[in-house]
This record gives C-alpha cells, structure tokens and sequence, in this order.
C-alpha cells in the first residue's frame, strides 16, 4: 500500500537510492494505493553521486537528486494475495525506474522481485531479476 | 477441523491445476514444522532474500517475535530435539534381521544337502544296519582271505627270503 510521501527503496542500477511517491497512477483512481505491480510517480530523495566521467558517457541514464520519475513496484511490505490464496509479504517496499514509456531505467536489478509483476505484464523486469519469489 | 466441501474443493484443485500443477505440493512451515496446506498461511521474504513460510498467524507471530522454536514446545524441532514420539520410528527399524540362505558346496550341491536333511529317522538307521551289515561280510570276506593266503605261506614266504638274501647279500659285500 504505497501512496503520497511512501518511500521505496530502489533495487536497479540506475543511481537512485532512495524515492518518495507523489502519485499512483491507476486508471479512475488517481490517488489511491500502490501495490506490487503498479506504476508510481515518484521524486528522487537520495541517489548515488555521478562522477564526471559517468555523465559524459551516455550507456546508462542516470539519475539525480530531485528528479521527478516513474517507478513499477516491485515488493511491498503489505501483504499480496495469491491466486492460490497464499500471502505474500517483503520485508521492504521497493520499486525499479522507468521511464515514460514504460521502460527500465537501469540495467541491472539487484534483489529479489516479487512474481506477481509478471501477471501485470513486467516480464521484462521479471526476466531481469535474480530472484523471482 | 471441517473439510472443505466438494463443489468448493474441486472448484480450488482446477484452479490450482491451472496455476501451479498437480499434485499440490505441501510446503512446511519454517517455524513449527507443520504442513501448509493450499491456500493457507503467509509467506514472509525477508531482506536477506531467505524465504520464510508460516501455516498460520500463531507460527507468524511467534516468528516475528523472535522466538526460538528450539524451545517452544509444540514446534517438529523441539519434538524431534527431545526425541518426543519417535519410539514407533525405533521400534520399526530393530525389526530388520538377516536371513540366512542355504548355500550349495562344491562336493555338495544344494540337492544333496537337502535330501540327506530330509531323510527320516527310520531310512537312515536302515542305512546304517545296511551299512553295518556291508561292513561285517567285507570283514568275514577279509578275514577268508587271510585265512587262505596263510596256506600260501611258506610258498609266498620262501621268494620273501630269496628276496631278502639277495638284499642282504648285495648288502654284505
């Protein structure tokens, strides 16, 4: 249950570190709560700091502090229902950034990643992650 | 505990079927040791990424408070620590004994192991009368024998004494 003022730990290699939510974009339901699998926005509260060398180049987008980005939640405290009727819950809330199309930020994901993304279409995330529980 | 009713149970194995396969694969509780079955209990990722399972709130609870299942009473790993109703596991393994197979030896094969095991008392003492019996005719025949070749005597002992000269004398000299 992610909403305004939520902060997500970031688990992909795109700088950021830390993120607060402003909004969770649900069709009809501009404002409500963000679980596993929903798009956010969100502002970069802490990120890692970029050298020179590193902007010049431009493989890997990265982010700084106060940038304004999308996110996907990728693991929530609060517990998530199964189909099978298990719960399942993270010890953290975590998201990975995209950008307005819908496409990963980073390139790397670091840490585990809830399933559930793939039955809201992030297979590429999914993919991507070393851990899917 | 109830049983869930027919309709409802066969409605949950389709949809298993279709999500996760069949049979339903029964998880174990991290805390406790029991059974999870389908559709029941939590399941916890903890930062770490170790993956814990709890059949319901009580194990959950217990968990979060950091309690130690090693002394909580009802939990498989107390029991199995104090060897709590293991006794019937014991009692199955002693029941194993060896079986001794009857082997054939060269000179005996199993057969004749077998038949001369399986002869009765009154064949065997018939076996032996005969046997005695044999024994005693070999005996007296020997003994006819003998008895003729002591006619034979001086006849068989004179080339004796030839024989012996001759030894003798090549011995002397």
């Amino acid at each position: 249950m992610i909403g305004l003022k939520g902060c997500l730990n970031v688990i992909d290699n795109s700088g950021a570190l830390l993120v607060e939510c402003v909004n969770v974009l649900k069709q009809k339901v501009n404002n409500g709560w963000g679980s596993v699998g929903d798009e956010i926005v969100c502002v970069v509260k802490q990120a890692r700091p970029i050298s020179e060398a590193a902007q010049a180049s431009a493989t890997a987008v990265k982010v700084r502090r106060g940038d304004v980005r999308r996110a996907v939640i990728v693991r929530t405290k609060k517990p998530v229902r199964r189909p099978d009727g298990r719960f399942i819950r993270f010890d953290d809330n975590a998201v990975v950034l995209l950008n307005n199309k819908r496409e990963m930020l980073g390139t790397r994901i670091g840490g585990v990643v809830s399933a559930d993304l793939r039955m809201k279409g992030w297979s590429k995330i999914v993919s991507l992650a070393p851990k899917v529980v | 505990m109830a049983s869930p009713c027919p309709t409802r149970a066969l409605a949950y194995l389709r949809l298993h079927d279709e999500l996760i396969g069949f049979p339903p694969k029964l998880e174990i509780d991290s805390f406790s040791g029991y059974r999870i079955y389908p559709a029941k209990g939590k399941l916890f990722v903890r930062g770490d990424s170790k993956i814990f399972r709890f059949a319901s709130s009580k194990n959950s609870s217990l968990f979060l408070q950091r309690k130690n299942p090693r002394k909580i009473a009802w939990t498989q790993v107390y029991r199995r620590m104090h060897k709590k109703g293991i006794t019937e596991e014991v009692a199955k393994k002693r029941s194993r004994r060896v079986v001794k197979h009857q082997r054939g030896i060269v000179g005996a094969d199993l057969a004749a192991i077998a038949a001369k095991r399986n002869q009765t008392a009154a064949v065997r003492s018939q076996q032996r009368l005969a046997a005695i019996q044999k024994a005693k005719t070999e005996k007296k025949e020997k003994e006819a024998k003998k008895t003729k070749p002591s006619t034979r005597a001086p006849v068989t002992t004179a080339p004796k004494i030839s024989k012996q000269q001759m030894k003798g004398g090549k011995g002397g000299r």
